[in-house]
């Protein structure tokens, strides 16, 4: 083993070992539980955009679509389906994952500023929709009347609902479950065209990779990841409402990915955890938060475009 | 067969014609420089023989078969690989690392989730044969984009060779290097040369390369085919000393 | 019913116009300098504030000229400060800049002038109807169309016409060439960003008179401007003006059958156009993509 291999273990080991005893460290520093499941499902909503920002190099700047259809679609499974919590996230996955599969392939030949321009848009068709159906999703006041349910292995149940530590490790485990694969996808041949494309598409193109093709499953990829955390983070409000949709929010995830360090694979983790908590406290003492929030974007983009992790490790990737 | 016959290719760009009428054969195993003066048409003819532009007229044969239609990423997978005079590679990434997802793609890996054991040490295997052919081994580990400008030209050479091409196309492999570096390339070039069947055309400004490693050297002049021959041949050829070498003296 | 189109018709124009205006702008600046500005919207309340602060003083015609001038000082100023050190970087650092302006201005607003609606005060002679069958159709409507019309006709001569236009128009399509010529195009990107943020503040002052003021006012427009442009196609001026009264005017015949998709139906344009014409509608290949 190379001394950078053990550095790399070392610090894997330390992520997850943090996460595993947040509920217990968390509290000396002001935090709380809940707040703490709400920073991983943030943070893997972040890690998703960056999945394709940071590591295919292309931008959509509407990715709160896919996160929101998870929401309500994991919702309203939980309120007019099925009250289980696995049957919410899985519908919720599947249907923000595919809707964005299908809506990729109609942007997937569109490059850079456009492409951004093309998704900003195309979510907010799905904004308008969770914003004007009544009926169904309950326009702005948002989608109520559905709880996670307790986890029902036969023997015994786990219940999610009044525990709140019992549901912060549900969340860890989703978490996990989501960044292994993602981190497993990206290690692979498949990942590495990936990463070729964001470094020189012209050569990607050249070497044989159908560019757009890999785009498209990488976009679809991402979609899926982001309907994910959108359907859990259903769970964590039990509530979902049309701001989860909105640009603002597809904004939100790319100035963590940005903050935290697009090129890495942590970054957006750690830009989650900063963002979420600076906007909880912040929108607690002052009203003029949105202020302070637009002053952190522009500080980042003006003087940390590398993101926090990006400086510390000059120029090196994968 | 030759490994590769060019016949009557013409390209134009509206009422520019950048090739005209150009047929040459190239046989297997064979080192051809083509030259000339800048907007002779060097580079487009590669364009069209790796699939880069369509011809507006003419054909392209590759190992007796005719590829005219056939798209740039198909005629990679034939066994065609050429770099570009503007180096392209991946920048953060290290030179394993560039080399590895040429060797990856070329051997139809790029939509794998995961490789089985053997799979990866014949890989692997690839990827250490491919940086020794080019003297790369102990610069594995460093980010291409950092490396010294000639060191990247080799980089670009090296993963064209991990596609393990039977016809390699270099633009200008010495554009902008110093001495040294481009007795490295050259170096590079004639081992590529020697060792096996590897077909190579060379563009290249440099005279001293081009008649150092050419079997035989094509020249061209504002689209046209002005001459072909040995080396000494094109030295004494009376028409190409005033359409070239004169100008460059 | 005729009367019912007809209305609908003319108010999707005047609201079509109106999108083309806020997407005019954006277009211009996205063109040559390669920014999605998000801030636009910002730029509009800040000239329909401006306007509303002025009128008491000078009038709401001196309201009308003098806050878009204002409303551009302010722009090149934020260009000059911040937009600036970000060209040439990934488009990805300028969105998220005039991403996090948005978010400034709008706050900024709020906090000055308050979360309620302000009138913009408009000459009574404005505001009476053209006639008691269009009852409809005020002055303030016409007037509105007429100034976009001619505000727009003057941008499209001075594209053309004059050697900064023609530079403007160049460096869209070749920016590397227009440098290499000796032209300054910082000061052609200042420039070209003021005349966008000119039309931004413009709309901001008549969207005052018709609606009234709010912080939020220029959100709402944000969107219908980015899908005129790409209805329209990235990279064409035309295309953003006939994208912006296509959208209007569909919106406003929807509006008679079906008025809860009147919003919709600009999504399905967009969703269409990019089907059948992945360029928009006046977009050529190998722009922008």
């Amino acid at each position: 083993m190379t001394a950078d291999q053990r550095k790399h273990l070392a610090v894997l080991a330390a992520i997850w070992a943090a996460l595993l005893f947040a509920p217990y460290w968390m509290p000396f520093f002001g935090g709380y539980t809940a707040l703490g499941s709400r920073v991983l499902v943030l943070g893997l909503g972040a890690m998703s955009v960056n999945f394709l920002l940071g590591f295919t190099g292309v931008l959509s700047f509407g990715h709160a679509a896919w996160f929101g259809l998870g929401a309500y679609a994991c919702g309203l499974t939980l309120k007019h389906i099925a009250l289980s919590t696995p049957l919410g996230l899985l519908a919720g996955t599947l249907v923000g994952g595919v809707a964005g599969a299908l809506l990729g392939a109609l942007l997937v030949r569109r490059r850079g500023i456009y492409f951004a321009m093309v998704t900003i848009a195309f979510g907010q068709v799905f904004y308008y929709i969770a914003f004007q159906w009544l009926s169904l999703t309950g326009g702005d006041d948002g989608l109520r009347g559905f709880a996670r349910q307790p986890l029902d292995f036969g023997l015994f149940q786990i219940d999610l609902l009044h525990n709140d530590i019992y549901f912060y490790y549900f969340v860890l485990f989703c978490f996990a479950v989501a960044v292994g694969l993602m981190a497993f996808i990206l290690g692979s041949p498949f990942g590495r065209t990936m990463i070729a494309i964001r470094e020189n598409e012209r050569r990607a193109r050249f070497l044989g990779i159908p560019v757009e093709l890999h785009i498209w499953i990488a976009f679809a990829l991402s979609c899926f990841f982001m309907a994910f955390a959108g359907s859990l983070y259903a769970l964590v409000n039990n509530f979902a409402d049309p701001r989860m949709l909105h640009y603002s929010l597809s904004g939100d995830f790319v100035i963590m990915a940005v903050m935290g360090g697009m090129r890495t694979f942590w970054g957006p983790l750690l830009g989650a955890i900063v963002f979420v908590v600076l906007q909880d406290y912040i929108s607690s003492v002052t009203v003029n938060w949105m202020s302070f929030i637009g002053l952190l974007i522009v500080l980042i983009v003006l003087f940390f475009p590398r993101g926090f992790l990006g400086m510390l490790r000059p120029r090196r990737t994968a | 067969m030759s490994a590769l016959e060019v016949e009557h290719l013409t390209k134009r760009f509206g009422s520019l014609v950048a090739v005209h009428d150009i047929s040459l054969t190239v046989e297997p195993g064979e080192l051809r420089a083509v030259i000339g003066p800048n907007g002779a048409g060097k580079t487009t003819l590669f364009n069209l023989v790796s699939g880069f532009f369509a011809p507006s007229a003419g054909s392209i044969l590759f190992d007796g078969a005719d590829i005219t239609g056939v798209p740039a990423h198909r005629r990679v997978g034939l066994g065609m690989a050429r770099t570009f005079q503007i180096t392209e590679i991946f920048p953060e990434l290290t030179v394993f690392e560039n080399i590895r997802i040429v060797a990856e793609v070329a051997a139809g890996y790029r939509l794998r989730p995961w490789l089985n054991r053997s799979e990866k040490a014949e890989l692997r295997g690839r990827i250490d044969e491919t940086l020794a052919l080019a003297a790369l081994s102990g610069k594995a580990d460093r980010v291409v984009g950092e490396l010294a400008h000639g060191d990247q030209r080799v980089a670009e050479i090296a993963m064209a060779l991990a596609l393990k091409p039977n016809l390699l196309l270099l633009d200008e492999p010495t554009a902008g290097m110093g001495d040294q570096e481009t007795y490295e390339i050259t170096q590079l070039i004639r081992r590529l040369h020697k060792a096996g069947k590897l077909t190579i055309i060379l563009i290249e400004h440099d005279m001293r390369v081009v008649f150092h490693l050419a079997d035989r050297i094509t020249v061209l002049d504002q689209g046209r085919l002005l001459a072909e021959g040995t080396p000494q041949e094109i030295a004494a050829n009376a028409a190409v000393q005033t359409a070239y070498l004169g100008q460059a003296a | 019913m005729l009367e019912l189109i007809f209305f609908n018709i003319t108010n999707g124009l005047i609201v079509g116009a109106f999108y083309a205006l806020m997407a005019i702008g954006l277009s211009l600046i996205l063109n040559l300098s390669g920014v999605i500005n998000f801030a636009h919207g910002g730029f509009l309340v800040i000239g329909g504030y401006l306007a509303y602060v002025l009128t008491p003083y000078i009038g709401f015609w001196g309201a009308l000229i003098v806050s878009p001038f204002l409303t551009a000082i302010i722009g090149v100023a934020v260009e000059w400060l911040l937009i600036r050190r970000l060209y040439g970087r990934d488009p990805l650092y300028s969105l998220l800049l005039t991403f996090g302006l948005a978010f400034i201005i709008e706050d900024g607003t709020r906090q000055i002038w308050g979360a309620n609606g302000l009138p913009v005060s408009v000459p009574p002679a404005l505001m009476s109807a053209l006639s008691s069958r269009f009852f409809f159709i005020t002055g303030y409507r016409m007037f509105m169309v007429a100034t976009v019309a001619i505000v727009v006709v003057l941008l499209f001569v001075l594209l053309r016409h004059t050697r900064v236009g023609v530079r403007i128009r160049a460096g869209t399509l070749d920016l590397e060439t227009v440098a290499a010529l000796g032209i300054n195009v910082r000061a052609l990107r200042s420039f070209n960003f003021a005349v966008g943020i000119f039309l931004a503040g413009l709309a901001g002052v008549l969207a005052g008179g018709q609606l009234g003021l709010e912080p939020t006012m220029g959100d709402g427009l944000l969107m219908p401007s980015f899908i005129a442009i790409i209805v329209g196609g990235v990279g064409s001026l035309t295309g953003t003006l006939v994208g912006g009264l296509l959208i209007g005017v569909a919106a406003g015949l929807t509006a008679v059958v079906f008025p809860s998709a009147s919003d919709a139906v600009m999504y399905v344009i967009m969703a269409i156009v990019l089907l059948v014409r992945p360029r928009g509608l006046f977009g050529e290949e190998g722009m922008l993509t």
